[in-house]
């Protein structure tokens, strides 16, 4: 809840001695009715009216409260283009089979490998997979009709893809605007754990194609780029941690994160010194001397052992 | 009665800041991909959604990735009623690597990072002048990538 909402609206309630009387009620369920009959596409905001008694201390208090901190997971979109650059060739046979889609029941495992096949989808479309794409964007579709999240992924975005199918571009844009979708509406209708565990299952899922691609393709850029995702292991582990622990779904996922979050301790990503600043043609540069991060084999094999392990459980 | 009468408005107003509260987080959704994604063009959104809703003097960070030899547009997108926001992308040492304030707005900044790198954009309303209204606006704070 926004803590304006709050701060505005406690001082009508710090006194029970002025109860609304019940001849009022009509009137507040109308403005609560033509309030949400507002909702729409329109990008209206508040203007709330705030008592001045609060003072300045309150207010330096809710500010001082209302600091709003965001983890940014790179999407699986990134890391299979991120893939691409590192030389990576396409393997369709390590994606999550097609036929498994009817296996998850729970909502926990209808998420995890919603995020699943919606990386194996990002996966096929960046290598320009037409046919495999179309299969995994059934299965993403699937999963979101039973996870009821269809309005955000209907019918009409699978006739956008399918008419756009040989538009690599387009299906890329469209694919990007699907998952936008899914996750603002999981989060819209408080079923943020959901969207938790969409994104968890598609970072495993991208850091699993990444280490199984070494098998047969392995280079110093592939490595580079699994080591790297050390950061981003960061912050889903430090998103997790803002969903409540109790939930087993939860608590298992974040379990498996710390578990690999372990075996990335002693990969070193980023330079410790202060960024420099460049500019290269027209384009500003920042960085610092650092040594391309990189993995011994010992650790690439730990990582895509536990990658594995964790990813299998999820899909079967 | 009057006790019942008490609990109910609670339950009642408590829905309402539940419905509101919903409202104006999908309202922020919908103000960003329709203001703000298209501004990330020629780069590709990276299709996080990072949104808040702020009031003057409030604050919001998100920690960024970026990774080495990729081209990337960092863009803070403030609906018009907060006015101009001041932003600045600072690295893990807190040294600024671009700012942006309010009287001389920039509405994004490219970059290209030579080595993989965390990065922070930090985000503020300036306070205004002592007024009876708080304007409570969307601010969105997203990133593009290039292939």
């Amino acid at each position: 809840m926004s803590a304006d909402l709050r701060g505005t609206f406690e001082p009508s309630l710090t006194d029970p001695m002025k109860p609304m009387r019940t001849n009022r009620w009509p009137m507040l369920l109308l403005a609560v009715g033509l309030l949400a009959a507002c909702g729409g596409n329109e990008t209206q905001q508040d203007a709330l009216q705030v008592d001045d008694g609060q003072g300045d201390a309150t207010r330096t208090e809710r500010v001082r409260k209302t600091k709003n901190i965001f983890f940014n997971i790179p999407s699986p979109m990134e890391t299979a283009a991120l893939l691409k650059k590192a030389g990576a060739e396409y393997n369709g046979k390590i994606l999550n089979d097609v036929k498994n889609v009817n296996r998850y029941t729970s909502s926990t495992a209808q998420a995890l490998n919603l995020g699943i096949y919606g990386a194996d989808l990002s996966y096929t479309s960046v290598f320009n997979q037409t046919q495999e794409s179309m299969l995994y964007t059934a299965c993403a579709q699937n999963l979101a009709k039973r996870l009821n999240v269809s309005h955000a992924f209907d019918q009409s975005t699978v006739d956008r893809m399918e008419r756009n199918r040989n538009d690599r571009d387009s299906l890329l844009s469209i694919i990007s605007e699907t998952y936008w979708d899914v996750d603002a509406y999981l989060k819209d209708n408080e079923r943020e754990n959901l969207s938790g565990l969409m994104i968890a299952g598609g970072w495993i899922e991208g850091l699993y194609i990444a280490t199984q691609v070494t098998l047969t393709n392995d280079s110093p850029e592939l490595r580079q780029r699994i080591a790297e995702q050390k950061l981003s292991l960061g912050d889903l582990v430090g998103l997790m941690g803002t969903y409540p622990g109790d939930e087993t779904s939860i608590a298992k996922v974040k379990a498996d994160l710390e578990a690999l979050n372990k075996l990335f301790t002693d990969v070193t990503v980023e330079s410790s010194g202060e960024s420099t600043i460049t500019q290269e043609e027209g384009m500003t540069v920042v960085g610092g001397a650092v040594a391309m991060a990189s993995l011994s084999d010992a650790q690439l094999v730990a990582i895509r052992d536990k990658a594995a392990q964790v990813r299998n459980t999820y899909i079967n | 009665m009057r006790n019942v009468r008490y609990m109910l408005l609670n339950v009642l107003l408590t829905g309402t800041f539940l419905l509101l509260a919903t409202m104006s987080q999908a309202q922020c959704r919908s103000f960003a991909k329709n203001k703000c994604v298209p501004e990330l063009a020629p780069f590709k959104f990276n299709e996080t959604f990072n949104a808040a809703q702020l009031a003057a003097g409030e604050e919001a960070e998100v920690n960024l990735t970026f990774y080495s030899g990729q081209q990337y547009r960092v863009l803070v997108c403030a609906h018009p009623i907060l006015g101009e926001v001041n932003w600045k992308l600072v690295d893990t040492n807190n040294k600024i690597i671009f700012e942006s304030l309010a009287p001389e707005p920039k509405p994004h900044f490219d970059l290209k990072a030579s080595s993989t790198t965390q990065m922070k954009v930090i985000v503020w309303v300036p306070e205004k002048e002592k007024t009876d209204m708080v304007h409570v606006g969307c601010v969105a704070i997203m990133v593009g990538f290039k292939e």
